[in-house]
């Protein structure tokens, strides 16, 4: 029998037009989350608000923070919010899971290849030509260039979500500086701290040793003659949103940060600027945009970069992870064709569906588009962070005609999806004081190194905090939970 | 090391020591004044101005109690406030956050978010002791940390080198500061140097009191207190202490052992020795004149330091 007259989950309400992970129809808890609901109901409300406070205070301790700037103001420091429910996913689940985004990391690293060498795709019209070409992301400086290992995509975030048939579709692709894996090892710590007995029961994967295969992954595609590669992280700096994760990553790699300004290029080779005169620079591991890496090739106002880069880049002398010029395949218009991607590079069926995608650019799926605003989701293709995205069946009429005159004036910029219904978790609310049904999303970190492919086992588990909204970003009011794969 | 982490590092040493210097000064001061036994020359007035001084707030009157306090401690307008100091050594520490110790990361910003969050209302009216007990207790775990934490190589020597010659400059701060109230009071007529209650809060506000009273077993007076505080090598708040302590970690990073009289391992050398050699009575009569040059040397020592290792 089970004694939770008072559980903390018991005025859970379910999200009912959605697929609640955590809940069959009937409120019964589903097998995977079966013991987690037990656990959480032995908790008394007094027990866990305690609990989700010192875990806010350790992450700010900690710094587990990101900066919000407003204008005329000191930047506001703020923790990510963390969820103490963790979210599961069954060994099964997870395998199909990981299979799937190998795979389309593979496809998407071969296409990148191609479309900066024979462009087969693009003559076999598999892939339109003029998508890639007027793709600002596609940087004739990595044209018939090789990088070590014929490696493009490191590091890659791949965004999935469940839909209302309890299938994972993917969301997007994230190939150019993906960030959040610092999350996922501190939301799994600080869990483990306050929550232990959690871990009693059910057994979850461990990712701690995310940052060794990281640094792994990054000596395995050194530039040819070096031995042992000095390695650097670099960052834009400490007033960067991500600069917590940026410095997480160096630590636990053993690293150095670096910011543009320590390093310079001489004779094609990079050094850093050190006590004791400058020293060799071989892998970087470069959170700075395309853009701003290098100003005698990009951007020429980049403060972030460090000139010559590319050439010492172009001369075999230093690697660069990711490679530059990645940007173009996960441009949310080439997303509608990794599908056909994959079965051209590796002849398979995909294991993961793709959600369904309107070109506003073509003819005929642009009309659809204009006519039916109200029921898609409109994305433009080059943005991140969940910025220019509008939901038809939250806008306005106004906003909809607004929408639609975005759309023409410049149609390459937009593409459109149907609405998805985000799968629901039960998440702890502090103004109710009560566990409600909140949005979630999954991104899985895959790191390609020379022979090797590896996805971290989970990923970072987003949620939308604010009651019905969509949009998990942290940028946007989101928060996160720890993400367990059964063992 | 990158040379702009070394520059973090060493700036970040420097201001943890001064945040803590400013807290225990202002503290001591302050609380000891409240039962002092010359009450006619020792109003309110006297002790902040005397706080002010030796803060370097040179552009307010120690009219109104509660605006020195806030002045000194948490206004973040005044760049040499002890919240806007702690403030740049933990913007430092996370410039370097890689080279330091999670460990040593987490007790800096634990601190700054404790003095961060620390009420303006409560610091002014009720929590002036609390505040900068609080700064003192969290420097020594930072202190700790730094020690106990981090792998003793050039990382953690620059730190030391750092906080070291902050300590110089603030122990000399502090001897002026005192020298300087001492001579108002005798200037109102108080024959200061035969009273022992001047002499021991100086001792207090170098954190001195209990080790001069173990070392000379008897109450403290003038010479005692200079010789103490400005010589002797055991004690770690005294000036021949900190200088040592420059040389100590100056030499980890630094191995030119040639005689150069241009080289910082020279200069630091021979301020050393000075010091070793040094007895009260050839000083006695030009005790400024000591800290003066003192002073200079080191700031010498330590523009020579940020030119050749810290700049990038």
């Amino acid at each position: 029998m089970k004694n939770s007259t008072n559980g903390i989950l018991d005025s859970y309400i379910l999200g009912n037009t959605h697929y609640d992970e955590v809940y069959t129809g009937s409120k019964q808890p589903r097998d995977h989350y079966a013991s987690m609901v037990e656990r959480f109901n032995q908790l008394s409300l007094i027990d866990f608000e305690r609990i989700n406070n010192e875990v806010k205070t350790a992450f700010l301790n900690q710094g587990i923070t990101f900066a919000v700037y407003a204008e005329d103001k000191k930047p506001d420091e703020r923790i990510f919010p963390f969820d103490l429910f963790p979210r599961i996913i069954p060994n099964e689940e997870w395998q199909q899971l990981e299979k799937g985004v190998i795979q389309r990391n593979r496809a998407i690293n071969l296409f990148l290849h191609d479309i900066y060498h024979q462009k087969k795709i693009l003559k076999d019209k598999v892939v339109p030509a003029d998508l890639i070409f007027s793709s600002k992301n596609y940087l004739k400086e990595m044209v018939d260039f090789s990088p070590e290992a014929g490696i493009y995509t490191h590091i890659s975030g791949t965004d999935l979500i469940k839909h209302t048939n309890g299938q994972y579709y993917i969301l997007e692709d994230n190939l150019r500086c993906p960030s959040g894996v610092s999350y996922v090892l501190s939301n799994r710590v600080a869990l483990k701290k306050s929550l232990f007995e959690l871990f009693d029961k059910l057994k979850t994967k461990a990712i701690y040793n995310y940052p060794e295969h990281l640094l792994e992954m990054l000596k395995s595609v050194k530039p040819k003659n070096v031995d042992n590669p000095t390695i650097v992280v670099v960052t834009p700096g400490m007033y960067n949103s991500a600069y917590f994760e940026h410095s997480f990553l160096a630590q636990k790699m053993g690293v150095q940060l670096v910011e543009g300004r320590d390093l310079f290029v001489e004779k094609d080779f990079v050094y850093m600027k050190t006590i004791y005169g400058p020293i060799k620079v071989d892998v970087i591991y470069r959170r700075v945009d395309d853009e701003f890496i290098d100003p005698l090739c990009f951007r020429k106002d980049s403060m972030l970069g460090v000139a010559g880069l590319m050439n010492a880049y172009r001369a075999g002398n230093v690697t660069l992870a990711n490679a530059p010029g990645t940007g173009v395949a996960d441009d949310k218009a080439v997303y509608h064709y990794v599908p056909d991607i994959i079965k051209y590079y590796l002849n398979e069926t995909p294991i993961l569906n793709n959600v369904e995608t309107f070109h506003c650019e073509n003819e005929s799926e642009g009309k659809y588009v204009l006519d039916n605003i109200d029921k898609l989701v409109v994305k433009p293709v080059d943005e991140s962070g969940g910025y220019g995205i509008t939901i038809g069946n939250r806008l306005s009429k106004d906003e909809i005609e607004e929408v639609k005159v975005r759309i023409k004036s410049n149609p390459r910029k937009y593409i459109a999806q149907p609405i998805m219904s985000l799968s629901v978790h039960a998440t702890f609310i502090e103004e109710s004081k009560e566990f409600e049904p909140r949005h979630i999303d999954l991104r899985t970190f895959c790191l390609m190194g020379k022979d090797s492919e590896y996805v971290l086992k989970g990923g970072l588990t987003r949620v939308a905090l604010k009651k019905g909204n969509l949009i998990v970003n942290s940028s946007q009011g989101g928060g996160s939970k720890d993400t367990w794969v059964l063992d | 090391m990158l040379s702009r982490v070394a520059n973090n590092l060493y700036w970040m040493g420097r201001y943890i020591e001064r945040a803590e210097h400013f807290a225990r000064y202002s503290k001591e001061i302050y609380f000891s004044s409240l039962d002092a036994p010359i009450m006619e020359t020792y109003d309110r007035k006297f002790v902040l101005e005397s706080m002010l001084y030796m803060t370097g707030i040179f552009d307010m009157e120690a009219d109104v109690e509660k605006d020195v306090l806030f002045k000194i401690g948490l206004d973040t307008e005044n760049p040499n406030s002890i919240i806007s100091i702690l403030n740049v050594a933990r913007e430092n520490a996370r410039g370097a956050r890689n080279a330091i110790s999670t460990d040593l990361w987490e007790a800096i910003n634990k601190y700054y978010h404790l003095v961060n969050n620390y009420s303006v209302e409560t610091y002014i009216s009720t929590g002036f002791y609390d505040l900068t007990q609080i700064i003192l207790e969290q420097t020594s775990i930072v202190q700790g940390k730094i020690s106990g934490t981090l792998l003793h190589d050039e990382e953690w020597a620059i730190i030391l080198v750092g906080m070291h010659i902050e300590r110089v400059i603030q122990v000399i701060k502090i001897i002026n500061s005192k020298l300087h109230d001492i001579y108002k009071i005798e200037l109102a007529g108080h024959p200061v140097t035969e009273m022992s209650f001047e002499w021991t809060t100086m001792l207090r506000c170098t954190e001195s009191f209990d080790m001069n009273r173990k070392f000379y077993r008897s109450i403290p007076n003038r010479e005692q207190v200079l010789e103490f505080i400005m010589l002797n090598p055991q004690c770690p708040r005294s000036i021949a202490h900190s200088v040592n302590g420059i040389q100590k970690y100056l030499l980890k990073l630094d191995s030119d052992d040639s005689i150069d009289s241009r080289s910082i391992i020279y200069k630091i050398g021979k301020l050393c020795a000075q010091y070793k050699y040094l007895t009260f009575e050839e000083f006695e009569n030009d005790i400024y004149g000591l800290l003066n040059s003192t002073q200079d040397l080191v700031m010498e020592i330590s523009s020579e330091l940020e030119k050749k290792y810290l700049s990038f």
